[in-house]
């Protein structure tokens, strides 16, 4: 079934490794590039961490390629209004009305070492994780399998949505709605489109509110799960160790703040 | 209150949730396509919240934007912003915010009152002054009055035109939408600043650029920023879902 996900199927062990232990790995990657003192953190994480980990899971081209596209826009901009209007500061050349600051260029740089981890943290995962083990392996831990059916259902109809929102932007143009010219022409088409699009979604709830009751969605039974998630007691005391540096790295910037 | 919340979470608002968070997907794409200069990604967490309640409106809000940060990370880290926006919603729909007719001399009030603050803010921002030692002075309002009287009459005409010709009956919505606007640039804005260096990578990064020309801090220039795009495009979602729940079947509004 079409999902929407960014999953890429290899045989790598990167991929092997329990969902849980990667979404820790993950959060933990965040957090510390994010609380740590020091404003190079950010680089440091993706250069010795985030790229290895990429090579290992064999994603390492595509995973290159999504995270510039996504990083460019914020890094030119960041880089762009950040330096050039700094305010006071010592410029680093003047020409005409331009004269970028030599800290509003460190602060850009120091910015694009966190966007860049924020955009490579998330796309490793997601690339990584298959979305359903994911689920059954949250489900595990104890999360609410009404979250768990929240999510996966959601993956798989974003896709239908999205075509359906075009197939209802189409058959409105044939109707004659404008949807090109001036932007109060363009504006005009939002509701003609919007309406059909969320009343004819409403009137599915009901159906699939029975649909699922009658297969036993609110059974108290307890679950079985037709794919097995492998775990090895390494991986439980690697995401016990992960909680732990996660909570220092926290502590550490708390008691850094304090000192300053 | 567990009680009240469990209430909240029924077979039927599980279910709407999902196709919630795919109507918030398909409709930012569609904006996109238009080219318009808004977000309205943010109509079927409203929904659910106007439906459902606003703890089912704040889960809504927190899944859709951290589903979608699995293609694009820029959102997912802003998931607690959208569980607020969930919330609000639900709390104006108890207060009826979606189900009452407005009279039109009230939504007048709304948009004249909306547009007449905003200008006040973006002046206010754009004529401080900050001094040697980083300390910023903003100048006073008889000053600002007596100087761009004009502005501000034009300013209060625009608002109360798009008070009764956009806002119609949907005023009480449209000034939730307003404040819930106000609400999430404040709270956006710190994490904007700190993770993304103040930038969306997007054209309203050209608002923040002029603010930082005209002297403002990082923080207070993201927040000046949302205050300029945000209370606008909520105003719109809030109005879509009120338009969105008069025009469904009465059948499906009982329930």
């Amino acid at each position: 079934m079409n999902t929407f996900s960014m999953y890429v199927a290899r045989e790598s062990g990167l991929h092997k490794l329990h969902p849980l232990t990667k979404s820790l790995l993950t959060l933990l990657l965040l957090v510390a590039g994010l609380t740590l003192p020091g404003n190079w953190t950010g680089y440091i994480l993706v250069l010795f961490i985030i790229l290895p980990l990429a090579l290992w899971g064999q994603v390492f081209r595509n995973f290159i390629r999504i995270v510039w596209g996504l990083s460019l826009p914020f890094i030119l901009s960041v880089v762009i209004i950040q330096s050039l209007f700094w305010g006071k500061g010592t410029p680093i050349f003047e020409f005409w009305i331009l004269a970028p600051k030599v800290e509003g260029a460190l602060f850009a740089a120091i910015s694009v070492g966190r966007i860049i981890l924020v955009m490579a943290g998330f796309i490793l995962f997601a690339m990584t994780t298959r979305p359903d083990t994911l689920m059954i392996s949250l489900k595990q831990v104890g999360v609410p399998s009404s979250l768990a059916y929240i999510i996966v259902t959601t993956l798989q109809i974003i896709p239908r949505f999205q075509s359906k929102a075009s197939t209802i932007l189409d058959a409105q143009r044939s109707r004659g709605l404008e949807t090109e010219g001036n932007l109060f022409v363009r504006s005009r088409a939002v509701v003609p489109i919007i309406l059909p699009l969320v009343l004819g979604s409403l009137v599915e709830v009901e159906e699939r509110a029975i649909a699922i009751e009658a297969r036993g969605f609110n059974s108290k039974r307890e679950e079985t799960s037709l794919i097995e998630i492998p775990d090895t007691k390494t991986q439980f005391i690697v995401r016990r160790l992960f909680f732990m540096l996660m909570i220092l790295s926290i502590a550490a910037r708390i008691a850094w703040q304090l000192s300053n | 209150m567990m009680d009240n919340i469990k209430k909240e979470f029924s077979t039927r608002t599980l279910v709407l949730i999902p196709i919630a968070i795919a109507i918030n997907i398909a409709i930012g794409e569609l904006v996109v396509r238009l080219k318009l200069p808004v977000y309205l990604d943010s109509i079927g967490t409203v929904l659910v919240g106007a439906i459902a309640g606003p703890w089912a409106g704040a889960l809504t809000g927190a899944l859709a934007n951290l589903i979608w940060g699995l293609f694009n990370p820029f959102v997912a880290a802003f998931f607690y912003v959208a569980a607020v926006i969930g919330f609000i919603a639900g709390l104006a729909g108890k207060r009826g915010a979606f189900q009452n007719e407005t009279p039109r001399w009230v939504s007048v009030l709304v948009g004249a009152v909306f547009v007449f603050s905003l200008t006040l803010f973006v002046l206010a921002f754009s004529n401080a002054s900050t001094d040697d030692t980083g300390f910023t002075t903003y100048p006073g309002m008889t000053e600002l009055f007596s100087r761009y009287a004009v502005i501000f009459v034009v300013a209060i005409l625009i608002g109360a035109a798009i008070g009764y010709f956009l806002l119609q009956k949907g005023g009480y919505a449209g000034l939730w939408g307003l404040i819930t606007g106000i609400v999430a640039a404040i709270i956006s804005a710190p994490t904007a600043a700190y993770v993304f260096g103040g930038v969306t990578g997007s054209g309203t990064d050209l608002v923040v650029a002029a603010f930082r020309a005209s002297g403002a801090g990082i923080l207070s220039s993201v927040m000046a920023q949302g205050a300029v795009s945000d209370p606008f495009d909520k105003m719109l979602s809030f109005m879509v879902v009120w338009l969105i729940l008069r025009s469904m079947p009465a059948r499906f509004r009982a329930q």
